[in-house]
């Protein structure tokens, strides 16, 4: 087959994987938080809601699309283009199986992270050109704290590229066949998980979004699709980010103690199915904590976490020499 | 001393007995919650099993609300009973006390449980609980013997002694 058509396909897929996540961690996010709350959650559309976020995406379609007459044009258009577009390219990578990823990158958690990386650019572009001082405040925060939790996330990961010695994430997969890496990178799982929190604005961290102070943060001018797109990207970063989290902690698309050919046959299922219980600890602490203070999200950034990986990174430094030393 | 973080554990442990629990949730307008006997809603009149309201039209509710959302229009007649032209009632100004209630002395009056009050037209909440009908006329018990003392004299002396 042509190379060129297989690339499009598997865009294409990933395309849809994204779009179809985004429904179910919509419908997925509103029921968790409300039974976590002692609600019901979306009740009336379909059986329990379940047809509730399809309404809505369709209401999202047909929606009115207003231009506030202030805003900045071409930032205001091109903004959630370059929030989405890095996080459909972030599926990239994510190795679902064995063969299943859309590029086997040699780098691969490193173009995860560098690519996840310009979504604050989108978010500040969105935020700058609204023409608006709560989006404006919504997007500085977005990239103070994304831009500030970069080194912790990238840091709080190098402990088990430390292990492995390879950035490819099936390599990083395949490492953890005997022992998936949270027991041993227990400390690091943590640090992992909080940055990742910051990186995806989640609720502890939600300041560039902080409904009761700034309405919607960045995307309160956006409406219809336009809107659609910044909603829909924070969903895929939310599975991308679990994914990355059972990637390097929990070993990925495999499972203990059976036999790799059958492993084969449902790795995919294995890995989404792991991703999604992450996805449902985000969730879950996302309905329990308030948000708190943007100071004190840089005091925990800078004073807490920091040092906490660079301790951690040269413990892991030196037990991987000493259990190389031991082996020789 | 606790252990760092303790609190956040302890959070979400909360978080997730909650969610265990289940959602208490009454989803409204497709399930009633059943009202307590005593629940206080709208003033209805009562009717005996004729179905001939027992309103007395003695003016003792009218005189007892504090909010005045009772009036009555009554004419007497010639022969001194009296004709309920109107005994009107506002719902937007009843404040649902229950002191009509109370103090009516021929239970003509009850608090409902029509508790779904809401109108689309401002005038229907100011409305007529009975309308154009002859007042009821109560069976009073006559004494005895026409001299002989009321009954509360008797219980006071009795208190007294």
């Amino acid at each position: 087959m042509n190379p060129i058509l297989v690339a499009c396909l598997r865009v294409l897929a990933g395309l849809g994987l994204m779009l179809l996540n985004g429904v179910v961690l919509i419908y997925m996010l509103r029921k968790v938080l409300g039974h976590l709350h002692v609600r019901l959650g979306p009740m009336n559309v379909g059986w329990h809601g379940t047809v509730q976020t399809v309404a809505d995406v369709l209401k999202l379609l047909t929606k009115e699309d207003p231009t506030p007459r202030a805003v900045d044009k071409a930032l205001y258009f091109l903004a959630p283009a370059v929030v989405f577009i890095p996080s459909l390219a972030a599926y990239a990578a994510l190795p679902f199986s064995k063969t299943w990823a859309m590029a086997d990158l040699a780098t691969g958690l490193l173009f995860t992270f560098g690519i996840m990386s310009l979504v604050p650019l989108g978010i500040l572009m969105a935020g700058w050109s609204s023409a608006n001082k709560w989006s404006l405040l919504g997007g500085m925060r977005a990239v103070g704290q994304q831009i500030a939790y970069e080194v912790p996330l990238l840091l709080s990961a190098l402990p088990v590229v430390l292990m492995v010695g390879s950035l490819n994430l099936n390599d990083i997969v395949a490492a953890q066949d005997k022992l998936w890496f949270f027991i041993p990178q227990f400390p690091a799982l943590l640090l992992f998980v909080v940055a990742s929190l910051v990186e995806l604005n989640q609720t502890p961290f939600d300041m560039s979004e902080a409904e009761s102070e700034l309405v919607a943060g960045f995307s309160s001018e956006y409406a219809s699709m336009k809107f659609g797109l910044l909603f829909l990207s924070e969903f895929s970063n939310l599975f991308i980010m679990a994914g990355l989290t059972v990637t390097l902690f929990f070993g990925g698309w495999s499972l203990p103690f059976i036999p790799a050919q059958i492993q084969a046959g449902f790795a995919p299922i294995v890995f989404v199915a792991k991703t999604y219980l992450v996805i449902f600890f985000f969730m879950w602490i996302r309905g329990t904590f308030p948000r708190v203070r943007v100071d004190q999200l840089q005091q925990l950034g800078w004073k807490v976490l920091l040092p906490a990986n660079l301790a951690w990174l040269l413990v892991t430094g030196v037990a991987v020499k000493l259990v190389e030393a031991v082996a020789r | 001393m606790k252990l760092w973080g303790s609190g956040l554990v302890n959070g979400l442990r909360i978080s997730m007995r909650n969610m265990r629990r289940g959602p208490i949730t009454l989803q409204y307008p497709f399930e009633k919650l059943e009202l307590p006997e005593r629940a206080r809603w709208t003033v209805v009149p009562l009717s005996d099993a004729q179905g001939v309201p027992v309103c007395t039209a003695c003016g003792t509710c009218v005189k007892t609300c504090p909010d005045h959302v009772l009036a009555l229009d009554v004419t007497t007649n010639e022969d001194r009973s009296k004709h309920i032209n109107h005994f009107s009632y506002q719902l937007g100004a009843c404040m649902m006390c229950g002191l009509c209630v109370e103090a009516c002395p021929f239970s003509a009056i009850a608090m409902s449980h029509d508790y779904e009050l809401a109108r689309v037209d401002p005038d229907t909440l100011e409305y007529d609980l009975i309308t154009d009908t002859p007042a009821y006329k109560p069976k009073r018990e006559k004494p005895a013997t026409p001299d002989a003392p009321a009954q509360p004299a008797s219980a006071s002396e009795g208190d007294a002694s």
